[in-house]
């Protein structure tokens, strides 16, 4: 049974926060994301997701502010404008870009974040294991 | 006001010979820009190619003459070091000096250096690091089709039916050669790889035979054995062009597809299936270098990739042939020049009575008769005390040379030891006088690249303090020891001489050679070079068959000493370092030396990835990091020879082919032990 | 025409419009970028075949035109531009990377053919002085291969060319737009150095996001590849997208800041663009 490995950057404000809410509610989700606290989303090099995917990672979450809402002013618009380019070269390289998915989630929005992961790990059980696993060799 | 120009030279890297443009901003190098005309670059360089200007603006570069006193070195003038040297080199008679020439300097300083050992000291003791890489090449075939070079040119590989890789990791060593037949797999080419370990190239290769270090005489015998059993022989071919059939046909009969995989650990499938291949293309060629060439065997396994291509008529057509791969900038050259013990420039004999009354008619002067000692011999002398000085220049023996222990003691055993570098090499710290010289950006000259195309490199800007170049210092010693024939006022008027006395050089004349080069045989000033050698008839008149039985190499493994260590190089590092090191972007990617070993065997020994080791042979011990990898057979570990704190020559055998005098740095036997912890160290 | 611009080039020579004409120059066969400081020298002015004029020199990573402002800050430079150096030399401005104001632009225009070699969507500058404008290259058969490939079938595909990489630089020194100081492709983090193949595709990856907002289409990386990578293919097909995704197009407007360095009040993202 495939059970993915998810990469997760959350921002501290208010994705984070999020995750933290689902927990102490108790909204269920899946264990497969590792999560990894950011200070906001615009500060994910958009390397990271690819180097995500090198490493083999089946999956990248990136979790940020409502816009008009990031603590920083507009480092979400950042990481919207970075996820749109990004998915664009993944899949000219055979990646499929619903691998990559970005999701505003608020501070107070718990039981969002568990619904997102919940459907976003389904969607990657469905797209199977990351295909760069199996590469060529030298 | 600004000055800028772009100086067409030739990368003094490797022997694919490509060119590029010096660029000069108000006489300092700024940069590198690739020639889009080239006909082999095409506009397209490798790493170290584009970083050809790092080492000739570092800050190690020698710029002064330097005396060693006291154990130290100290700077003198140019003329105080010249008298010195002149003075000793008088002293000694001339079975006691012998000359090391270079294989990166130019083809007229390589003639000038053979001159200087023939008509100044009167020695045929003259020879250069070919003698380490393709001098199995230059005899295996001299003695099959009479001429010792690449037969065809590079770019023919692109359109060759199949291409036969073997002993050559032409990715790495040659990244712009591997590029042809990387175009030609595209075009439909089938690809065949027969190296020990997984090289970059064998995951393009259709067949990737992996034989044992050691067994490639087995492996093209198998083959031949497979050609001729199935009838796929060019018998039109054999009977015309080529005498001795009937002795290589008797000897390949016995080297059936089921023994000679108990030899060589290649299934037997692989070998008949990939002789089918080769021997039924059209246009087949034989692309080999290092693999081929350095064993105790070399000259055999040399020969045997010429009886294949001969059997299958695949020699004289374009796109076909035997391509050894030279790695040097300028070793075709240096070997063109006659920088070697036994013969001129041309290749004519120093025994040949006729030659040498030619030499002496034109160089004015007595010319000594007895054949030299190759580097081998050198060593070996200098350490009984018989040689008693030594003049190198551009070599760097201490590092390349296998067994360096003992080259360490037969250098510090001699009585005068002159070296001429552009860098304080290992050599240069155990030399008594050191010359500073001119790098490939400082002078004019010509380079022969490995299809024996001749090009030349041109000066960008000055010499860097007061370094010369290499052909104005030999001038000048030789006018300095009172003999005439050195008033030379610029490189291409020793050009001049040269084609005055080469016949495959005849047409050679500076202006002659543009963008694409001239490929030699080139004998008068009309022919417009020769892409590809044996056309209608082989150089000696009929290829000769040879019959080679197999022998296995000198150091065989065994219980106290249980893997084989190859050695050899990466992309990113250049032989012995000396201008790679000194390239930060090179020394970004592999900053320090590194050993590959198998998984299993790391496992079975206990150690991982990234921990040092070490590594014994009967010849010395080196401690080296490790590299986990699946690149290497079980039993085999790899060492790149380009890290001086870590040399692998320490370990190899010098033990050497009885014809070619090249050593065996593919096989010999070592022992990896784990670091025994300090535990006082806690 | 390419006495035409010869001509030109000698005009603004004599009237003092410039001090020195950079462009290429043709010497025994082999043409070269070249920076002319007397009239007669423009006999040997060329305008093809291309090679790239502002490429970046290693180890300064300075341009020559920036390495010329730096040495000799009131030189005015002419420089013979077709449309990619035009391109280029926009999208240095705006970066700060040379100074416009001591720059003369001599516009010309490249031909059908030269433009279907490159594959070239605008063979022109702006400010064309020499030449007519031709239709640029807007089908571009690789780019087309590639987007009816499935996701499975590109993967195979780039899986096979990039593991042809020797890791030579070579798309990266070649690039007019690649001179920063720190190299990301030269990082330990980004992908394991000292192998080849380097670690693919993030290896590339690295530039092809860089130059998402940088790329002029000059095909220069692609012309360095000594193993023949189709690396034009994906930088052409990302710099449509972001064409559509953000209206903006490289290296038309040098007050048109990159839109991955704005905020999406100022530079709007087209929604539903993405799969």
């Amino acid at each position: 049974m495939f059970e993915p490995k998810i990469l997760g950057f959350c921002c501290n404000w208010c994705a984070y926060a999020g995750a933290d809410l689902a927990g102490i509610n108790r909204n269920q989700y899946p264990p497969n994301i590792r999560i990894i606290r950011v200070m906001c989303s615009g500060t994910i090099d958009p390397l990271y997701i690819m180097k995500a995917f090198q490493k083999g990672t089946d999956g990248v979450f990136i979790g940020g502010c409502h816009i008009g809402d990031c603590h920083y002013q507009n480092g979400n618009h950042r990481a919207k404008k970075r996820v749109a380019v990004v998915k664009k070269i993944l899949s000219y390289l055979g990646i499929d870009p619903r691998r990559v998915r970005l999701e505003w989630v608020s501070a107070a929005e718990g039981q969002k974040f568990a619904q997102v992961m919940n459907d976003f790990v389904a969607e990657i059980k469905r797209l199977g294991p990351n295909p760069l696993k199996k590469r060529f060799k030298a | 006001m600004m000055e800028y120009k772009n100086v067409l030279t030739v990368c003094p890297y490797c022997g694919c010979g490509c060119n590029f443009y010096l660029q000069v901003f108000d006489g300092e190098l700024i940069g590198i820009l690739p020639c889009k005309s080239h006909v082999v670059s095409q506009g397209k360089l490798c790493i170290k190619g584009w970083n050809a200007t790092d080492f000739v603006v570092s800050k190690d570069r020698l710029t002064t003459p330097l005396i060693k006193k006291d154990g130290k070195f100290v700077e003198i003038s140019w003329d105080k070091a010249l008298n010195i040297v002149s003075e000793k080199f008088r002293k000694y008679s001339s079975d006691a000096v012998t000359v090391l020439s270079s294989a990166k300097c130019t083809n007229e300083e390589n003639y000038l250096m053979m001159k200087f050992a023939r008509a100044v000291l009167k020695t045929n003791s003259v020879d250069h690091c070919a003698r380490l890489c393709h001098a199995s090449t230059v005899v295996g075939l001299g003695k099959t089709f009479g001429s010792g070079a690449m037969t065809n040119s590079i770019g023919e590989l692109e359109n060759a039916d199949c291409i036969f890789v073997i002993g050559s990791n032409t990715t790495e060593q040659h990244p712009l050669i591997a590029r042809y037949i990387m175009r030609a797999k595209e075009k439909g080419a089938k690809l065949i790889v027969a190296d020990p370990r997984l090289i970059p190239l064998t995951q393009f290769a259709d067949y990737h035979l992996r034989q044992r270090p050691g067994t490639d005489v087995a492996l093209l015998n198998g083959f031949m054995n497979v050609i001729l059993n199935e009838g796929l022989e060019d018998k039109e071919f054999i009977n015309k062009r080529t005498e001795g059939f009937e002795e290589v046909k008797e000897v390949v009969e016995k080297y059936n597809p089921e023994d000679v995989e108990k030899i060589t650990d290649i299934p037997k499938e692989l070998i008949i299936e990939a002789a089918r291949i080769y021997a039924k293309a059209k246009s087949a060629s034989i692309v080999y270098s290092m693999g081929i060439t350095q064993h105790t065997t070399g000259v055999d396994n040399v020969v045997s990739c010429a009886n294949l291509a001969m059997i299958t008529g695949n020699v004289g057509r374009p796109s076909t042939g035997v391509n050894p791969l030279r790695g040097q900038s300028n070793v075709q050259g240096a070997c063109d020049m006659g920088a070697l013990p036994d013969v001129y420039s041309g290749y004519q004999s120093v025994s040949d009575e006729n030659v040498r009354a030619k030499f002496k008619k034109i160089w004015n002067t007595e010319l000594p008769l007895k054949t030299g000692l190759t580097i081998i011999e050198m060593i070996n002398e200098a350490a009984k005390g018989n040689i008693k000085a030594m003049y190198i220049m551009g070599e760097n023996p201490m590092l390349s040379d296998p067994d360096i222990n003992h080259v360490k003691k037969a250098l510090e055993n001699l009585e005068f030891l002159v070296v001429q570098d552009m860098f304080l090499t290992e050599t240069a710290q155990l030399a008594d006088i050191i010359l500073p010289a001119a790098s490939y950006a400082e002078k004019d000259g010509t380079l022969t690249a490995t299809d024996r195309r001749v090009q030349r490199i041109r000066k960008a800007i000055e010499p860097i303090g007061e370094s010369k170049p290499d052909w104005q210092i030999i001038c000048e010693l030789a006018r300095k020891m009172g003999t005439q024939g050195f008033e030379y006022s610029s490189p291409a008027e020793i050009m001049e001489e040269i084609a005055l006395v080469t016949p495959i050089y005849g047409g050679i004349v500076y202006e002659r050679i543009k963008v694409i080069g001239l490929q030699w045989p080139c004998p008068s000033k009309e022919h417009p070079g020769t892409p590809y050698l044996h056309k209608e008839k082989f150089s000696r008149g009929k290829g000769k068959f040879f019959g080679i039985e197999f022998k296995e190499a000198a150091e065989l493994p065994d219980a106290d000493y249980p893997f084989i260590l190859t050695t050899g190089r990466i992309i990113f590092h250049y032989h012995t370092g000396t201008m790679t090191r000194r390239t930060e972007a090179l020394n970004r990617e592999v900053p320090i030396g590194y050993m590959e070993i198998n998984f299993e065997d790391a496992k079975k020994l206990n150690i991982v990835d990234g921990e040092k080791v070490l590594v014994k042979s009967r010849r010395g011990e080196i401690e080296i990091k490790v590299l986990e990898t699946g690149r290497v057979p079980e039993g085999v570990v790899f060492l790149p020879f380009h890290f001086a704190e870590s040399p692998a020559n320490a370990l190899t055998n010098s033990a050497f082919d009885p014809v070619a005098k090249i050593p065996e740095y593919k096989v010999c036997a070592v022992r990896v032990e784990k670091k025994q912890k300090d535990i006082t160290k806690i | 025409m390419i006495k035409k611009v010869q001509e030109l080039a000698k005009e603004y020579f004599v009237n003092e419009k410039v001090d020195v004409i950079f462009g290429l120059r043709e010497k025994n066969n082999h043409v070269a970028p070249h920076i002319f400081k007397k009239v007669e020298e423009l006999d040997n002015l060329v305008v093809s075949p291309k090679y790239p004029l502002l490429y970046n020199c290693r180890p300064s990573k300075k341009n020559i035109i920036r390495l010329i402002e730096e040495k000799y800050p009131n030189i005015k430079i002419g420089v013979i531009a077709k449309g990619c150096d035009k391109r280029a030399l926009i999208e240095l401005a705006k970066r700060e990377q040379i100074d416009m104001k001591n720059i003369e632009i001599l516009g010309v225009a490249c031909s059908r053919e030269e433009a279907i070699e490159c594959r070239c969507p605008r063979p022109y500058p702006n400010n064309l002085l020499i030449g007519e404008k031709v239709e640029g290259v807007f089908e571009d058969k690789s780019v087309e291969d590639l987007l009816n490939k499935s996701l499975s079938e590109r993967l195979a595909f780039w899986q096979y060319q990039l593991s042809k990489c020797i890791k030579c630089y070579g798309c990266r020194n070649a690039c007019p737009l690649c001179f920063c100081q720190d190299c990301a492709m030269e990082q330990e983090e980004w992908s394991k150095t000292g192998e080849i193949p380097p670690e693919i595709p993030m290896f590339q990856f690295i530039r092809f996001y860089h130059l998402a907002d940088r790329c002029i289409e000059c095909g220069e990386c692609e012309k360095a590849c000594p193993m023949d990578i189709p690396l034009l293919t994906i930088s052409k097909q990302v710099r449509r997208d972001v064409k559509e995704l953000f209206n903006y197009e490289s290296g038309l407007d040098i007050k048109q800041k990159s839109p991955l360095l704005t905020t999406l009040d100022e530079t709007p993202m087209k929604e539903g663009v993405n799969k």
